[in-house]
């Protein structure tokens, strides 16, 4: 089995996310870029898939600028065997994401798409369940554990009242939740010999694809600051400001 | 001298009793210590709000002869910070004094007072896009002005230097309550002597440093973290210099740590997990940080694998890719002098040695050590990159705290003499507290001691300022 794993360049986690100063977005100059935390649980799953016998091949994709490579790097170094780079310098939405891994997919033929739930940059939690729609596959969405079948996977999915167990056939489409595994650390010589695994350089354009943001931003802004507490010397003091001053009693 | 109830008064009247604590329960906080060996009692915790209160509780202080303690965030390792049992030492906590007075961006310096807590002061320059890079594994409760009094170093030495290496200035309040203000922001000025650095790592036997004017650096623009599994110190020693002459400056963390630190942690840390996928008997975390656009990190640090891999130094070693990666790298090294007091009695040492002379000094040490204790656990750990480590011997599994503990001082003079005999020093980062009062007497040479309590002398006559501790 074949599995395709697309993988987004976003800000790391950890930084503090600056809007930029004319409002038209986040500052993203000098700021640690790292790999959507979602889609490292996916290479993690479909390595583990290759591991334990059940996969192939590991093919990682990524839409994005040039520097997106070294995302794709980094999930050859944990184990994807190649990587394909759709170069583009634009905001692309999940719309478009999904209309251009619909054509990867066709051309690559693999028999499982696993893809994060969302990216952490826009939470839009969209693509997978787009791609599956466009390809009229079975999707299995928000997954905590998938045991693969003949021709089927269970995917235990994470739903509001618990997990749920759907039976699905394959090919199909995954999203990761992130309980699902915990990423392995890309080792070094790993790394090193990951430079020599190829990664395919395409254009965005080439795709016939349209490319354009259907979504305007208006304005970008920081969330509101909280005031400082205060520290009160009594219960009197305490209920005449709540009721004095925050209105709520 | 004891304190009458009238001077206790007078002294609270200073910083009015909501900052004044003379009841035990609420004074514990203020009497424990990290590493539970000293336990002082004291008629009154004060917590100033501003240099004049300092002063002038040190200037009643000084006309009545009692001792004053300085206390920061209360992280101190050798006892510098608490007092003694007699119950005649104020202590002075400079908690509340936590203001950020200045930060210029564009001199690359920030004026803080001696109560901002570490992790503060780091956050807030990050905020102007500034590092400021004293790091240690108690940032998040000590504070600069206990930075300063220890001289603290902690795991970027290696590239920035000591807390004595990052000020520009400071002010400190003398025993008889005099403000010396030298919180320039210069970084020429050769005009006379350069008093600050007397107080810097004095541990408030000289004065109370009540602000600082820090030095201020770029923020890396990218920072690669590796944790490495090797064979021996030597073989680490052979991988720091490849590094070193490799990264030049943009190396700034080269730590060293025993396979049985990292099973500590494992078992002591939620969350943790071995970074390698099997064991190996010693590990290195190793940090580059790079600040200009012109140097391709990934290339580097690759280059520098490559060559210790080709000469067989290195077993194995993972490279963090994210924040949260590099985080979880420094947890175990950070969690080490936690984990150990889950793992019973551990007797510690805080010695330096040429970075060269880490292989042999861990080698002899290691062999006394386990002679004297056959079933001792060595846990040696530490800033490799600056020649400094803490050579902790936990005690045999199941045997019996106390009587472990009762062996410091001769599994300490063991260790020490050799660090002597090897021209190292008995305490690298931690000071001399209580805890190496007397071990300092021995380590250092008689005319450095005369000329130490010359100063003190002439600083402090009455001997007000942390008595018991240092000289």
């Amino acid at each position: 089995m074949k599995i395709l794993v697309p993988v987004k360049r976003v800000i790391d986690f950890n930084v503090k996310v600056r809007v930029k100063s004319d409002g038209s977005g986040v500052e993203l100059a000098n700021v640690k870029m790292s790999m959507n935390p979602f889609d490292e649980i996916s290479i993690e799953e479909a390595i583990r898939l290759k591991e334990s016998g059940k996969a192939t091949e590991i093919v990682v994709v990524s839409i994005g600028p040039q520097q997106a490579q070294e995302t794709l790097r980094t999930g050859l170094a944990m184990g994807a065997d190649r990587g394909i780079l759709i170069k583009t310098d634009q905001t692309i939405e999940p719309l478009a994401v999904a209309k251009i891994l619909k054509a990867v997919v066709e051309e690559e033929k693999p028999e499982l798409v696993i893809l994060g739930k969302q990216a952490i940059d826009d939470d839009c939690n969209q693509t997978g369940q787009m791609l599956s729609a466009m390809l009229g596959w079975s999707q299995g969405t928000f997954a905590s554990n998938i045991d693969v079948g003949e021709g089927t996977l269970d995917v235990t999915r994470e739903v509001d009242g618990g997990l749920e167990t759907v039976q699905i056939k394959l090919p199909a489409i995954v999203t990761t939740d992130l309980r699902l595994n915990e990423p392995r650390y890309a080792s070094l010589p790993n790394i090193m010999k990951a430079k020599r695994k190829p990664i395919d350089v395409k254009l965005a354009e080439d795709f016939g694809v349209d490319l354009t943001p259907r979504l305007t931003v208006l304005g970008t802004v920081e969330p509101p600051v909280r005031k400082a507490g205060v520290i009160v010397n009594s219960v009197k003091e305490l209920v005449s400001k709540l009721r004095d001053e925050a209105g709520v009693l | 001298m004891s304190l009458s109830k009238q001077l206790i008064q007078k002294l609270i009247s200073i910083t009015g009793s909501t900052h004044a604590y003379t009841d035990l329960q609420e004074q514990i906080s203020f009497l424990e210590e990290p590493r539970n060996k000293f336990f002082g009692k004291t008629p009154l915790v004060l917590q100033p709000g501003c240099t004049g209160e300092v002063a002038a509780i040190l200037r009643l202080a000084n006309e009545n002869n009692i001792g004053v303690v300085p206390q920061g965030g209360n992280t101190g390792l050798t006892g510098g910070q608490v007092p003694d049992n007699t119950n005649t030492q104020v202590i002075l906590n400079l908690s509340r004094m936590n203001k950020i007075r200045d930060i210029n961006p564009q001199n690359n310096s920030v004026t803080a007072e001696a109560g901002v807590v570490l992790a503060t002061l780091q956050a807030t320059a990050e905020e102007v896009d500034r590092l400021f890079p004293l790091s240690l594994g108690s940032q998040g409760s000590c504070q600069i002005g206990g930075n300063l009094s220890t001289n603290a170093g902690g795991t970027s030495v290696l590239a920035y230097g000591n807390t004595r290496d990052l000020v520009l200035g400071i002010e400190v309040v003398l025993a008889n309550g005099t403000i010396i203000n030298q919180l320039g922001t210069l970084r020429k000025d050769n005009t006379g002597y350069d008093l600050k650095h007397l107080f810097i790592g004095a541990e408030g036997t000289l004065g109370i440093i009540t602000a600082a004017t820090l030095k201020l650096y770029p923020r890396p623009k990218s920072i690669y973290t590796a944790f490495v599994g090797l064979d021996n110190p030597d073989k680490a020693l052979k991988f720091f210099n490849i590094a070193k002459n490799d990264a030049g400056s943009m190396l700034t963390a080269f730590e060293l740590l025993p396979v049985i630190g990292l099973e500590f942690s494992l078992r002591h840390l939620d969350g943790s997990r071995d970074p390698l996928t099997c064991k190996h008997p010693w590990y290195v975390l190793l940090e580059l940080s790079i600040s200009t656009g012109s140097v391709d990190g990934a290339l580097l640090i690759e280059s520098i694998f490559e060559r210790a891999f080709a000469q067989d130094l290195l077993n194995d070693a993972v490279l963090a890719g994210s924040i949260e990666q590099s985080r979880q790298f420094w947890a175990l090294r950070h969690g080490l002098s936690e984990v150990q007091r889950a793992e019973g009695g551990s007797i510690k040492h805080d010695i330096s040695v040429a970075v060269s002379d880490i292989p042999e000094f861990l080698e002899r040490a290691l062999k006394a050590v386990e002679k004297a204790i056959p079933d001792c656990r060595p846990c040696p750990f530490g800033h490799m990159g600056d020649g400094n480590l803490h050579f902790n011997i936990s005690q045999p599994v199941e045997a019996d705290k106390a009587e472990f503990l009762a062996r410091w001082e001769e599994i300490n003079s063991l260790v020490h003499n050799i660090v002597i005999e090897m021209n190292g020093s008995i305490s690298a980062e931690h000071g001399i507290g209580q805890l190496k009062r007397e071990i300092l007497k021995q380590a250092k040479d008689p005319a450095s001691l005369r000329l130490m309590h010359i100063l003190k002398k002439s600083l402090d006559p009455n001997g007000i300022m942390n008595p018991g501790k240092v000289l």
